[in-house]
């Protein structure tokens, strides 16, 4: 980006008339201060080199530029300060301003405000939980029932504001000048820290009368660990007990469908843990259809600049209905497609339904295939796609493909089977090509996964082409991973071993230990006691027990554990 | 200790099997004149006694004195650090590792041991500056970007360092490498000399080794001289006064395969295919060389095949044995081999029988 940026920067210093470029230029300047210091490099630059006839083409481009940058500045701003456009979002500007106003529910909404009212009252001391967890989904009104709370009870809100991320590249480049690299996680704990032990600072006020303060922590910083989530859970516990200030504290939940997801449940287990520490909870349930038609309702004349004054605020609310797509009382959902679980993406591509009947069959115009490789159409979708929806890496799908398939198979279809597995070797070739390269290639890599994990899935559809009525089949979990574990178990073990049993001169290459001495070892048995020291002796017989019992119990237990639970947590 | 490293010949003047090359290389240590060296070769021909026994020459028996290291490096590649780890076998004056066992990093290591080496460079008694020699096993599994850089690598320290390279074929070892060493072909020493070895050994051990017995010991162990003094040492052990009709135990991980040769020749179906890979599987834990496996299945198979179909099964298992290098799961094309080899064999039955 910095780089896109001063050859801006070029062009609103070359046309002085055009205000319009002028301006965003320094809009854009102004939040970010290090982009301009680059910039104005970079026009220092760029007028040593600029001569005559470059300039005029220069200008072209960066008319272009222009175009972009708006767009660009825009969303940009937006994102940021609010302060250049001129006309405010809906949401902003219609923003509730009194308790009626807002969606919640009355009840909590009037929960929220005695808490905050009890905890204002000057007979301070007598609470020991000055800590309030306000949770709901997102765009429930959380932080817009606290604000208005606040207005209306005369105090004021302080919150922490979420400071830019540095990001990694960011602080590759800074790395240069000695500054330390702070996580967002960082600067949240060193800032609660500030706040249990000063308070806020006085200086920040002005008045005479200090007014009464609402501390407000919206966005809690994500937490990709363990630690990181441990250490905020003692962060927060520590200013739950220790804060004086009233402080609100907002969670935003996830819907509790997923609890998959690794930071849904961090969220879960932090609410947890803050009410557990003595702070008070309340939840905002999810906004409603009649809600929202209530809030258009009640500002009909607010929405009365509509082109169409015609409609409805019931119209209205139909209308807003449909991109959020949210059913009488259901949670809105946001920022999740709809996926298709790996079993369910391995179970169409092993069942390998098709359509049956002759009419479907000869439907590509002109095309003719010799009879042996056409197939009938799949009763499915693009199998690309599927394999899309299900989010997998390659190197799985073709695993599981791999281990189940065979169970798929006509019991004549010999010829299919080699077929199929030839496919299966093929995508096998292209992932393992990928082994050698370097991240560098990443636009290369996905391609040639995406290339892999299509071959094999479809490799296994043609293969099969005389599919077995669909019966049911449980998918096993690949042994193949199981047996790579433990080879490679047996290779460190053998490793060990070698090491003892050639302190000859010269080490000997595992498959020679794996394809002769381990074999005559277990021949010798024990009998061999003279034949060579006890180390090898004794190192040679665990090897041995070890060897069988492993193999045994262990082919044992994964024939045993194959199920479907088990399957889940590959 | 086994008899296989027991009466392994010390110095080039013992060798017994590949005397005239163990000669040359005398030669060539006595001039002063040692270039890098490329021995390649079947499996337990002589390769590694050859070496060792070089080393012994060029640096006396201090070669001998050996300690096993794991050690790990760590290697600064472009943008990131990478941590290796291989086993190494030193003495002063060489150092002995096997680098495709660090799998596709294994040109890293083959850069920075011979920058090492290079650094410190041992001076002898005289001040004069001498050199460090390499063994570098399995060279023919090396990757060829590692085989590039050994080649780089060998030009630039030529001048401190004297690479012996010890591999099965040299077909897969770069021309570059090639030309640039002394390639010595120590080939699979004969049944006669097997048996003569044999007959030393057991004149060593006082042990009446009959000549019957012997040869069969010879025949069975495939021209692998080790093969053939390993399982001599467990004869001995199993039943002393040797007789000539003794069986000699085969391998177990062998029996196994033919096992499943003949489970494949039996059926061919997906089910029989499904029972062969656990088979498959279970050979692959106890760590037989996938590449092992595959050539011994085809030899089992071919034992048991009629003959006009011999060429066609031995081109599909030279087809998959070159897509298994190029992949990364040799069980997928192990299987595809025997799936073909079971489709080719059942219309060929149905061919003649109906």
């Amino acid at each position: 980006m910095p780089k896109r940026n001063s050859v801006i920067v070029l062009s609103s210093d070359e046309e002085q008339e055009t205000p319009k470029t002028r301006s965003y230029s320094s809009t854009r300047t102004k939040p970010k201060p290090k982009a301009s210091s680059s910039g104005s490099r970079g026009r220092k630059k760029a007028r040593v080199s600029s001569s005559g006839p470059r300039l005029s083409k220069l200008h072209e481009i960066n008319l272009f530029d222009d175009d972009f940058n708006e767009v660009f500045t825009r969303s940009k701003v937006f994102a940021g300060t609010q302060q250049n456009i001129a006309e405010e979002l809906w949401v902003d500007k219609y923003k509730p301003h009194s308790l009626e106003e807002l969606s919640v529910h009355k009840k909590k909404v009037e929960e929220v405000k005695t808490w905050f009212e009890e905890r204002l009252k000057p007979s301070k001391g007598v609470y020991r939980n000055n800590v309030l967890v306000v949770s709901g989904q997102a765009g429930v009104g959380k932080s817009a029932a606290i604000h208005v709370i606040a207005s209306h009870l005369g105090a004021m809100v302080c919150g922490w504001n979420t400071p830019t991320p540095v990001i990694w590249q960011e602080h590759l480049y800074n790395s240069g000048t000695a500054t330390k690299y702070t996580s967002k996680l960082d600067e949240f704990v060193s800032f609660v820290e500030r706040i249990r032990k000063y308070g806020l600072i006085p200086t920040s006020f002005t008045g005479e009368s200090k007014p009464s303060v609402i501390f407000l922590i919206d966005d809690l910083p994500m937490m990709h660990s363990k630690a990181a989530l441990g250490r905020l859970k003692d962060c927060l516990h520590l200013l739950v007990h220790t804060t004086q200030i009233p402080t609100a504290i907002l969670v935003t939940d996830y819907g509790n469908t997923d609890s998959a997801d690794y930071n849904a449940r961090s969220v879960e287990e932090l609410k947890i843990s803050l009410e557990r520490s003595g702070a008070c909870k309340v939840t905002f349930n999810p906004i409603t259809v009649n809600s929202i038609k209530k809030f258009f309702c009640v500002n009909p004349d607010q929405v009365h600049s509509l082109s169409l004054p015609t409609r409805t605020p019931h119209a209205l609310k139909e209308k807003s209905n449909k991109p959020v797509e949210l059913d009488d009382g259901s949670p809105l959902y946001f920022g999740r497609d709809e996926t298709v679980s790996l079993f369910h993406a391995l179970g169409k591509f092993l069942h390998n339904k098709r359509e049956t009947g002759v009419a479907a069959e000869y439907d590509q115009n002109g095309f003719l295939m010799q009879e042996i490789f056409s197939r009938l159409p799949l009763k499915m979708d693009v199998p690309e796609k599927i394999l899309s929806q299900s989010h997998v890496q390659p190197g799985p799908v073709a695993d599981f493909l791999h281990e189940n398939v065979l169970d798929f198979l006509n019991d004549e279809a010999v010829e299919d089977a080699w077929i199929l597995s030839s496919y299966l070797g093929d995508s096998d070739i292209l992932l393992a090509k990928l082994r050698g390269m370097l991240s560098s290639h990443n636009e290369a890599e996905s391609i040639l996964q995406s290339a892999a994990a299509s071959i094999a899935v479809r490799g296994v559809l043609f293969g099969n082409s005389q599919p077995i009525s669909s019966r049911w089949h449980a998918i096993r979990r690949p042994k193949l991973w199981q047996v790579q574990k433990e080879s490679s178990y047996h290779k460190n073990e053998m490793f060990r071993q070698r090491i003892p049993a050639c302190n000859q001169l010269s080490s000997y290459h595992m498959s020679v230990m794996a394809t002769e001495y381990m074999p005559m070892f277990k021949l010798l048995g024990n009998r061999v006691g003279s034949a060579y020291n006890e180390l090898d002796q004794e190192s040679a017989q665990n090897l041995d027990m070890e060897d069988f019992d492993t193999d045994k119990m262990s082919l044992d237990g994964e024939a045993m554990e194959i199920s479907d639970d088990d399957i889940e947590d590959w | 200790m086994l008899w296989v490293d027991k009466y392994r010949p010390k110095t080039l003047d013992h060798v017994m099997v590949h005397n005239d090359i163990a000669q040359n290389l005398k030669k060539l240590v006595t001039e002063h004149d040692c270039p890098h060296l490329l021995f390649y070769g079947p499996s337990g021909a002589g390769k590694k006694t050859l070496i060792m026994a070089l080393l012994r020459q060029m640096f006396g028996p201090g070669a001998e004195k050996v300690k096993v290291e794991n050690r790990a490096w760590k290697v600064d590649a472009g943008s990131r650090s990478i941590d290796l780890e291989l086993t190494t076998l030193s003495s002063a004056n060489h150092i002995e590792m096997t680098p495709s066992d660090a799998g596709f990093q294994d040109r890293y290591i083959v850069q920075e041991i011979i920058k090492e080496m290079a650094k410190n460079r041992p001076i002898d008694t005289k001040g004069k500056k001498g050199f460090k020699v390499l063994v570098l096993n399995d060279v023919d599994k090396l990757s060829r970007e590692a085989q590039h850089s050994l080649r780089r690598t060998m030009e630039k320290y030529s001048a401190y360092c004297r690479l012996i390279l010890c591999c099965n074929s040299s077909s897969r070892v770069t021309e570059a490498i090639r030309s640039r060493c002394l390639n010595v072909r120590i080939n699979a020493p004969s049944q006669e000399q097997i048996v003569e070895v044999l007959q030393f050994i057991g004149k060593k051990e006082g042990l009446q080794l009959p000549p019957n017995f012997a040869a069969r010991i010879a025949e069975k162990s495939n021209r692998n001289l080790r093969r053939a003094i390993l399982s001599f040492e467990t004869c001995r052990v199993q039943q002393y006064p040797f007789t000539d009709k003794q069986t000699i135990s085969p391998m177990d991980w062998e029996e196994y395969i033919s096992e499943i040769a003949s489970d494949i020749m039996k059926e061919q179906s997906p089910k029989r295919l499904f029972q062969v890979r656990g088979k498959l599987y279970e050979l692959l834990i106890n760590c037989i060389p996938p590449e092992i496996i595959l050539k011994r299945l085809l030899y089992e198979l071919l034992r048991k095949l009629d003959a006009e179909l011999k060429h066609e099964i031995c081109h599909w298992a030279a087809y998959y044995e070159h897509r298994m290098r190029l992949g990364q799961k040799a069980i997928f094309h192990i299987e595809a081999f025997v799936a073909k080899f079971m489709s080719v064999y059942k219309s060929f039955l149905i061919a003649t029988f109906g």
